[in-house]
């Protein structure tokens, strides 16, 4: 069943995403043979380098191909000719005649499509020789690389405390020969700042020898300055829009933008420029839509914060949480640190500024260990106010997932609102424990 | 000596030690920390080397999920339900947190927080370029301020260098003894009851050569050859018995609770050459090409050492060494390449069981119908 609404129809800016999150293969494919782009494999929010250097960053899902439903490529089309806000007016004009209510399911549609690529993505990743043991993420990125790692040029390698990421980026040297690393310190001691802006410096070096491109500081900062209006669009969603007591849109859209702007941000759908007008435009619709009354109104519907979803998840939680009165938040980019901004301002070292968000990151919000991390945690559930939280222990993840104990005694102590937790191993494998559990829970979250 | 006997002697040697007004540093034993500081600093480094069983794993996932490696798990365990021959556990006084793999710091975290030792911290770079080193080099000031703090005076560089001597000449034993004809079991046993007590043990070691010099060789012929790599096999374990049993006999632990552990020795002049005595970790770090933490290039660095190996021992004896790849379940570092590891030496002709499992009781029937179809298969 879909619980999108109609009203998902105006969020052109929604489904322009969501094309081009589909339609990446064809873009990447003109980017690399017409444009002579360089691809870069990307996984988490680490695009910044690529972009500065002139070079295609691509979350790897991208470079599969996904059915792309006809209107969305139609409505491409339609707002590179007619602009947002022309294509806004004709789309709800068509909308009237929409007897089969095609526009209704199609985000739904976009997300399953994505979900179950993801899922094959998995298998093929276990075929290919990781073992079931390893969380989600792990075995669906490898599989991606089996499919397209062939496609890109490069891949950038960030090593964080996760040492089943670092050796899973190690294990993919037999896909993708050329790996660009960045070795973020665990701590911030001593210069290590300064070790870390080195490792940047050389990274950047190795992208410059892959483009042949010069990344100047202007670059790094021309680019930075569009990560952080991103960022704030993006916590101006999490914040601001998602406390609201009346939604542009029904909650599961909402929880639905959400995952997908999770999804899209790693990569900025390849487009950086393009990705921020099109999460301006959705915060300027959103509000607009508030400001009209059109949406609905979630003043009695608890906000929960489900998390962390960003190395897989079990997207029907979203669904059933709605239907039992809920609204799902998602916030794991700022929970671990990466929505922080990058000073831009003159003077600045463009390098050693972004040394020190990954440092920031590594060391405030991931966290060298599961006390910091689990204080990240609690601080971003008591920044956004949320009534509960559900807590994802992806089965075989060793590092973000595995703290639940601990976190559960802070929040009880600390916070003083539901948590629970869910066992994810893969789409669709789970579901109905995962209902019988959040049933469970949603007895005890008291309706706002 | 059984490990009951061992740990027992163990305990009573560390209450002596207490006695005597030595502080323990316990950690997760894996390479790379730098017990010669501990050492240097006066305390006695504890090496969490310990196997553990059904009980240990199952205390543990009040705190972690069971999807945490076995090891892990029991180390938890260990301070959890405290049996009665760990009881010397209580004796520690700090727990330094590392990041040899994930488990290792969420792990040592659990056990600095919910059993209220308090926490000493060492953070290793994953990769090894200049950088990376000069990271070590920081961790090493770090932990040394860390120690310093608590003895409340400067460790001398005199002191870190006798230490360094001490624990290379205690390597270099283990080196010898490991070049001795003796059985895989015998083998093992002298290392882990080494690396728990460490250079203490030296004149122990030294009986031990001279009891078993190569005249005195009692490897049966008809055993088959193994190259034992991937995870330790920790004190306790019957896993070595299992394979002996079944007709193997390890020839190489390419372990770090053996080769990864010894094979880092050093001649005088390389350990006096550094002004600084913490350069001499830097090296080592550096040098430590095959140990698993690292990334890049541990994977390839491993499979061309285990085909070297192989060769030199077909060429020395005219054996053939197969390989058993000890996969303790959910270890990262271990588990993720298992496949292409058996793949890649496969390739070469080179036999490899991949010998994935936990602490659990019911595993040891599966493990040695394993092992037996693989030595059959010979
Ligand atoms: S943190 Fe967890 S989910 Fe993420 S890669 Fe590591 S094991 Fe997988
Ligand atoms: S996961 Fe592997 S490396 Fe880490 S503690 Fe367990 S056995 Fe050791």
């Amino acid at each position: 069943m879909s619980v999108f609404t109609d009203d998902v129809i105006n969020f052109t800016s929604v489904l322009k995403m969501a094309y081009n999150f589909l339609s990446g293969r064809e873009y990447l494919k003109k980017q690399k043979f017409r444009e002579r782009k360089k691809l870069i494999s990307v996984v988490l929010p680490f695009s910044d380098l690529s972009f500065a250097a002139g070079a295609v960053p691509v979350f790897p899902i991208r470079m599969e191909s996904f059915n792309i439903n006809q209107y969305l490529v139609a409505l491409n089309s339609a707002t590179s000719i007619l602009g947002w806000g022309l294509t806004t007016k004709l789309l709800g004009f068509i909308k009237q005649f929409d007897a089969l209510k095609i526009f209704d399911t199609i985000l739904d549609e976009v997300l399953k499509s994505i979900n179950v690529k993801y899922n094959e993505m998995y298998d093929l990743g276990v075929e290919n020789g990781i073992s079931s043991d390893f969380c989600y993420g792990i075995k669906g990125l490898y599989g991606m690389h089996v499919s397209k790692g062939k496609n890109v040029d490069a891949n950038m390698n960030f090593a964080i405390r996760c040492s089943a990421f670092n050796k899973y980026y190690e294990s993919l040297r037999k896909l993708v020969p050329r790996q660009i690393w960045v070795d973020i310190p665990s701590r911030n001691i001593g210069n290590a700042l300064e070790l870390l802006t080195e490792n940047i410096t050389n990274a950047i070096s190795d992208l410059e020898d892959i483009t042949g491109n010069h990344v100047a500081d202007n670059s790094l900062n021309k680019q930075f300055r569009i990560g952080n209006q991103v960022k704030r669009y993006y916590k101006t969603i999490i914040y601001e829009i998602s406390a609201e007591d009346f939604y542009p849109c029904n909650p599961a859209t909402f929880a639905e933008i959400l995952s997908l702007l999770g999804i899209s941000f790693q990569d900025y759908n390849s487009n950086a420029q393009r990705y921020l007008e099109n999460i301006a435009n959705l915060v300027k619709e959103m509000r607009e839509r508030i400001r009209k009354g059109i949406g609905m109104d979630v003043s009695k519907m608890p906000r929960i914060l489900l998390t962390p979803v960003f190395g897989g998840w079990e997207p029907e939680t979203q669904e059933f949480l709605y239907e039992q009165g809920a609204r799902t938040l998602y916030a794991d980019w700022e929970i671990l640190g990466l929505l922080e901004e990058i000073p831009v301002s003159k003077g600045t070292n463009p390098v050693e500024e972004y040394a020190r968000y990954l440092l920031n990151a590594a060391t405030e919000g991931i966290g060298c260990d599961n006390n910091t991390l689990t204080d990240s945690y609690q601080r971003i559930a008591k920044k956004m106010n949320v009534d509960g939280i559900i807590f994802n222990q992806l089965f075989g993840c060793h590092s973000i997932s595995n703290c639940y104990p601990m976190l559960r005694e802070k929040v009880r102590k600390k916070l003083d609102i539901p948590i629970t937790s869910i066992i994810f191993n893969k789409i669709g494998e789970n579901v109905e424990q995962i209902k019988t559990r959040l049933g469970a829970y949603m007895e005890i979250v008291k309706p706002t | 000596m059984d490990a009951i006997e061992l740990l027992s002697d163990y305990a009573d040697y560390l209450r002596e030690k207490k006695d005597q007004g030595k502080k323990i540093i316990g950690f997760m034993g894996h390479d790379n920390i730098p017990e010669e500081l501990l050492d240097a600093a006066g305390f006695i480094p504890l090496r969490m080397i310990f196997a553990g069983n059904d009980d240990l794993m199952h205390a543990s996932n009040d705190y972690l999920p069971p999807s945490t490696c076995s090891f892990a798990q029991s180390c938890i365990g260990l301070f959890s339900l405290k049996p009665s021959q760990y009881h010397f556990l209580n004796l520690i006084d700090h727990f330094l947190v590392s990041n040899h793999c994930v488990s290792d710091i969420c792990t040592s975290e659990i056990i600095t927080k919910y059993f209220k030792i308090p926490r000493l911290n060492f953070y290793i770079s994953y990769t090894q370029d200049p950088e990376a080193l000069k990271y070590f080099k920081l961790e090493l000031l770090d932990l040394k301020q860390q120690l310093e703090k608590l003895i409340g005076r400067e460790i001398k560089k005199q002191d870190i260098i006798e230490s360094i001597r001490k624990y290379n000449l205690f390597k270099k034993k283990l080196s010898d003894i490991n070049d001795l004809d003796i059985s895989g079991v015998d083998k093992l046993k002298i290392f882990q009851k080494a690396i728990l007590y460490g250079p203490v043990i030296l004149p122990e070691l030294e009986d031990f050569i001279q009891a078993n010099n190569p005249n005195h060789a009692q490897n049966s012929k008809d055993s088959v050859d193994i190259f034992f790599t991937g995870c330790s096999i920790f004190i306790g374990d019957y896993l070595i018995n299992l394979i002996e049993e079944s007709g193997g006999d390890i020839k190489y632990f390419d372990t770090w609770v053996g080769d990864a552990y010894f094979s880092q020795v050093f001649e005088e002049e390389e350990i006096t050459s550094n002004d600084d005595p913490l350069d001499f970790f830097v090296q080592r770090f550096e040098n430590n090409k095959n140990g698993d933490h690292t990334v890049p290039y541990y994977f390839e660095n491993k499979v061309t050492q285990i085909k070297e190996i192989i060769k030199e021992h077909q060429e020395k004896k005219g054996k053939k060494l197969r390989v058993i790849n000890h996969i303790i379940k959910f270890c990262d570092h271990i588990n993720i390449f298992q496949s292409f590891l058996k793949k890649e030496l496969q390739e070469e002709g080179i036999q490899v069981l991949n010998l994935e499992r936990d602490y659990s009781r019911a595993n040891r029937g599966q493990l040695s119908t394993r092992v037996e179809a693989f030595m059959e298969m010979m």
